[in-house]
Formats: structure tokens, C-alpha cells, sequence
């Protein structure tokens, strides 16, 4: 398989021990994040600190859930993403079926302009955009939240989906051409089940990048629409600091999506390797 | 795991398609360049209302000075929001911060995951399960990040102090101050950054060593070539597209870092890590200036686009990622 494999057995040894240390100080950090929101709250502060709890207790989870406007924040998390996800991929899938199969000027034009928005800061257009939402009626709701969180995914999932949707053989859509099938009705029933796991990644991507945002939800939002990160970030300005407390919100907050990565592993590795590879 | 499963990162070959634009389609009422165009409409209209149209309203912001108060006052200014940010040290030295930091960053997580690729790679299928446990910290926020770091950073009892005194390089858990110190706070704060993004170089390079073409490497040790030559002439040269990908790729988003340092420091201690996100919010939000904010963003946008345009240029080369 690999091609620059190590094959004498003393090296390999010595190899496996160095990675082994790596895994082991990069794994540490969240694992120490997890111990810690286990311990008591007196405990989390302890000095010296401790590496596991002389007690275990769920004090810290039931101190941070059942604080005010921390279950709405996980509401307003998942609507914003849920909303991003679907809306970054009505735009994208089509857009990158475009770029794709009829390959015009206008295409390349498209996705050099996807590909340069990736640059831009987005505190340059947080500020503006502050004023845009105040005028469509939008400020501090999920939905507001989640169009901002678009102007990230969508340029991703074009250049993500454009990347899927060029390993399709061109030979698909001809074939659905000639049994008669519209343009339209041939992605709907012919690409898109080829490319699922594409769009799959792309979904995946697309609602993460909501899911941890924060400037865009900062500059948004005030009460009523705040999500999870802003209320992490809060534990620490408001209320002195809570680090227990924290932990216990932070652990609920990434748990799912770690363990969403290492069920999907295989999709996460070829979305984040795409394009770099392809170059 | 083996490369070619799903978005495989192979190039596959591709069939031309010079002959499609023009061919109308069987029974299509519109030809396929204006299908094509019909589609991208949407996401194009998108784009233009939500990030061309707030860039045009930053650009036009820069010119005016502007009260905090909404529907307030506006007084057009010309260049003057210009010349203050120019000669402003604050904004100097945010972008000196900003260059900084982004060089630290990009430089340790490539040393560190070009040496994890490599590790990973000869080492082979087998270290696939620590492959996965090296992904998690990919989809952490980077606000958990920060603060992760920050609890563990903390002088009095976090436990990065607390190890390196019982190894018995401190003599005292309070004597660095990691961030709170203003000479080491820049250096403190990129730590959750390299952290939480290490994963990211490693998996690409990861997968561009995997398609160095093994025969290679093995006439370059049939010639007597040692690893570190090997590495150096060999597998460095050969991954220079990838690597020049995610370089900038991380470069881009380590420059636009803005809550993981917020978090931590929230620009202090004594503005030592005030990148320029940082000093644009505040400039915006807590001293309510957002003509001067507007000039601030305007110059820190230019400058990102003016690297963007020379790296797509560079790398990704117009119209195809089939170079």
C-alpha cells in the first residue's frame, strides 16, 4: 500500500513510540476538558490540579443545563446550521453541476470567484452586514444567523461538490440524455445518487462550519437567537470564572461532533483532503 | 485506509468536454451554456447580496465618519479614515501581530504535520486507528479550543505549569505566565490554533505522500540515497504542490483567526495580541467608530485578496484543477 513503508522491526518499534507519544499529547488536552467537567466544581480548581476526579459528580451538567437560555442555545445552534446546511446545498449542488458538466467561461468565473471569497475576512463583512440584517428585519434570529453562516459554506460546498461531481463520468449524463430524461431530471435521478456520498460530505461540512462559528453569531445576534458558543464564551465574562461549569457545556457541546467524525471518518478525510491533493 | 473510496484525492482521468457547450441537448428548449448559467444563478445571486453588496457598504463606510448610534449622522471624510488608520501605531502593530502569528502558526503545524504524515506513512495501514484519534480536534470550535487552552495554560492551577514543575523546570507554578506575560502571550495564544488545526496538514500531506509512486523511492535508495536526502530531494519536491495548497489554505485562516485568541486574552495583556480581526471589532464595537473600523477592514481585505490572487494564481492556475 503505502509506498515509503519502514520494514526493520527496531525502527518500526521506535517509530510506533514516537507516534504513540504524539497521539497520546494531542488526545490529552479534551481528555483532561472531559475529566475535568466530571469533578466537583471546587475540584476543577484544585492546586495542584488533579488529572481525575477524587469524586465523580454530574454537578457541573446540571449547573450549566440548567442555566438560563443554555437549552434555547442549542435550539438556536441547530436551527442556524440546519437552515445553513440546507441552503448552502440548494445553492451549491446546482451551481457546481453547472461549473461541472458544461464547462463555459462564466463556470470559471464562478468558481474563482467561490474560491477568492474564501479570503475574506469575516469581520469585513460582519460590520456591514450588522446594518444589512437590521434592515431585512433579521437581526437576532436563527435565520439571519444562518445566512451569514452561508456566505461560508457556500463557497466550500461549490468547490467541494465541483470536485464530486467531476469524478462522475461524463457518459451518466449522455446515457440519461438519450433514454430521454431532461437535464434536471438527470441530476435529480441519475447524479445525485452517484455522488451522495459527496453531498453527504458536503452537508457535513457545511453545517459544521455553523455549528462552531462564532463572529457572525456575536455580531447578530443579542438574546433571543444566541447560540451555544456565545453562551461557552459568556461562562467566563458574566459569572467570574465557572471553568467547571464550562466544561460541562463545552464537553456536551463537541461530544456529538467528535463522535459524528469518527463515524464518518472515511467521508471527513476525502472532504478535507479534496482539491489540496487534486492541485 | 485506501485512497480511492469517495472524493478519492487521485486525479482521475478526465474525458474533454471542449465539445459539450455548444451541442444542445436532446430535446432541451435552451441551449447547455445558458443551462449552466441558469443554474449558477442562484448561488451567484447569493453571493452578490450578502458578501459583494457588504464589501461595497465597507468600501463606501471607509470614506464617511459615521456615529455608532444607528440612522446617526454621516459626514463624508474622503481619505481622512485612511491616513489615520496608515499612521495609526495600533494598526501597525495589529498587522505586524497578525503576520506574526500566522507565521507561527502555519510554520509549527507544518513541521508537526508534515512529521505525523511521515510517521503515519511509514508505519502504514496499521496506525490507521491512531489516523482517526489524530482527527478529533478538527471539529472542535475554536472557542471550546481556546478555552480548553486557557484552563490548561492558566499560571496558578493549570496543568501545563503544573507538569513542568514536577519535571523540575519550574520552580515555582506561578512563574510563567503564559497569558498573562505580554513577550510570551502572542506565542501562548497560537498554541490552540496549532492544536486544533495540525490535523488538517497532516491528513493532506498524508494523502499526497501516499501518491509518491513507490518505485521512486526505491530507485532513489537503490542509488544510495539515505531518509533525510531522500526526504529533502525527493518526497519535498514532489509534494510541493500540496504543500503550497495547504500552506495557504492555513495561512488564509490562521491570518482571519478571531475568537480563539478573543477568548483567551481578548487582545491583551497590553494589546500584545491584538491581531487585526481583533482590533477591527473593538474599533467597531467598543469604540463605536465604524468609519475608521470600515478604513481598518478595507486595507486588512486588500491585502488578504492581493495573497489570494497571487496564490490561485500560482496554484490553482485559472479554469482547472487539472494542472
Amino acid at each position: 500500500m503505502s509506498t515509503l513503508e519502514v520494514r526493520k522491526t527496531p525502527t518500526r518499534l521506535l517509530l510506533w513510540f514516537l507516534l504513540g507519544s504524539m497521539v497520546v499529547l494531542y488526545a490529552f488536552p479534551f481528555l483532561y476538558l472531559l475529566l475535568t467537567s466530571f469533578k466537583t466544581p471546587l475540584d476543577a480548581l484544585a492546586v495542584p490540579p488533579k488529572v481525575l476526579p477524587d469524586e465523580w459528580t454530574l454537578a457541573n451538567y446540571e449547573r450549566a443545563l440548567s442555566r438560563e437560555g443554555v437549552l434555547a442555545s442549542f435550539i438556536n445552534s441547530v436551527s442556524a446550521a440546519t437552515i445553513s446546511t440546507v441552503l448552502s446545498l440548494v445553492l451549491a449542488v446546482p451551481a457546481a453541476y453547472g461549473v461541472t458538466r458544461f464547462r463555459t467561461v462564466s463556470g470559471r468565473v464562478f468558481v474563482m470567484a467561490a474560491l477568492v471569497t474564501r479570503m475574506i475576512p469575516p469581520v469585513a463583512i460582519g460590520v456591514p452586514m450588522v446594518g444589512m440584517m437590521r434592515a431585512l428585519g433579521l437581526t437576532d434570529t436563527p435565520t439571519g444567523v444562518a445566512i451569514a453562516h452561508t456566505t461560508i459554506s457556500l463557497p466550500l460546498s461549490i468547490w467541494l461538490m465541483s470536485s464530486f461531481l467531476e469524478s462522475v463520468p461524463d457518459e451518466l449524463d449522455e446515457a440519461a440524455r438519450v433514454d430521454g430524461a431532461g437535464r434536471l431530471a438527470a441530476l435529480w435521478y441519475i447524479i445525485l445518487p452517484v455522488v451522495r456520498g459527496g453531498v453527504a460530505v458536503t452537508a457535513i461540512f457545511a453545517f459544521l462550519a455553523s455549528w462552531n462559528e462564532f463572529l457572525f453569531a456575536l455580531l447578530l445576534t443579542a438574546i433571543r437567537a444566541q447560540t451555544t458558543p456565545l453562551v461557552i464564551a459568556n461562562f467566563q465574562t458574566q459569572f467570574g470564572l465557572e471553568w467547571g461549569a464550562m466544561t460541562a457545556l463545552a464537553t456536551v457541546y463537541s461530544l456529538p461532533v467528535i463522535l459524528l467524525t469518527l463515524l464518518l471518518q472515511r467521508y471527513i478525510v476525502a472532504g478535507m483532503t479534496l482539491g489540496a491533493v487534486k492541485g | 485506509m485506501s485512497v480511492s473510496e469517495p472524493g478519492q484525492v487521485t486525479t482521475l482521468p478526465r474525458p474533454t468536454r471542449a465539445e459539450h457547450g455548444r451541442r444542445p441537448g436532446k430535446g432541451s428548449r435552451i441551449d447547455d451554456r445558458r443551462f449552466a448559467l441558469l443554474l449558477m444563478i442562484p448561488a451567484a445571486l447569493f453571493m452578490l447580496a450578502f458578501v459583494a453588496w457588504p464589501l461595497v457598504k465597507l468600501v463606501v463606510d471607509s470614506f464617511f465618519e459615521i456615529s455608532p448610534i444607528a440612522g446617526g449622522p454621516r459626514t463624508f471624510v474622503g481619505l481622512d479614515n485612511y491616513v489615520d488608520v496608515l499612521g495609526s501605531s495600533a494598526f501597525q502593530a495589529a498587522a505586524a501581530r497578525t503576520l506574526g502569528y500566522t507565521t507561527l502558526v502555519v510554520t509549527f503545524e507544518f513541521v508537526l504535520g508534515l512529521a505525523a504524515a511521515l510517521l503515519f506513512n511509514s508505519l502504514g495501514n496499521r496506525s490507521r486507528i491512531l489516523r482517526t484519534a489524530f482527527l478529533y480536534p478538527l471539529m472542535i470550535a475554536p472557542i471550546v479550543a481556546g478555552l480548553l487552552w486557557r484552563f490548561l495554560l492558566i499560571d496558578n492551577f493549570g496543568i501545563v505549569n503544573e507538569l513542568l514543575f514536577r519535571l523540575g523546570i519550574l520552580n515555582d507554578r506561578n512563574d510563567i505566565g503564559w497569558l498573562s506575560d505580554s513577550s510570551i502571550a502572542l506565542f501562548a495564544v497560537a498554541v490552540p490554533d496549532i492544536w486544533l488545526t495540525t490535523s488538517f496538514m497532516t491528513l493532506v500531506l498524508f494523502a499526497g505522500l501516499q501518491n509518491i509512486p513507490g518505485d521512486i523511492i526505491e530507485a532513489a535508495r537503490i542509488d544510495g540515497a539515505g531518509p533525510v536526502s531522500t526526504l529533502f530531494r525527493i518526497i519535498l519536491p514532489l509534494l510541493r504542490p500540496v504543500i503550497a495548497v495547504a500552506l495557504v489554505v492555513r495561512g488564509v485562516d490562521a491570518a482571519k483567526a478571531f475568537d480563539i485568541i478573543l477568548i483567551q486574552t481578548g487582545g491583551g495583556p497590553q494589546n500584545s495580541t491584538e491581531t487585526l480581526s481583533l482590533l477591527i471589532y473593538q474599533t467597531m464595537v467598543r469604540f463605536g467608530e465604524p468609519g475608521t473600523a470600515s478604513a481598518m477592514g478595507t486595507l486588512y481585505l486588500v491585502a488578504m485578496l492581493v495573497v489570494a490572487v497571487v496564490a490561485v494564481g500560482l496554484i490553482w492556475r485559472p479554469g482547472g484543477r487539472q494542472a
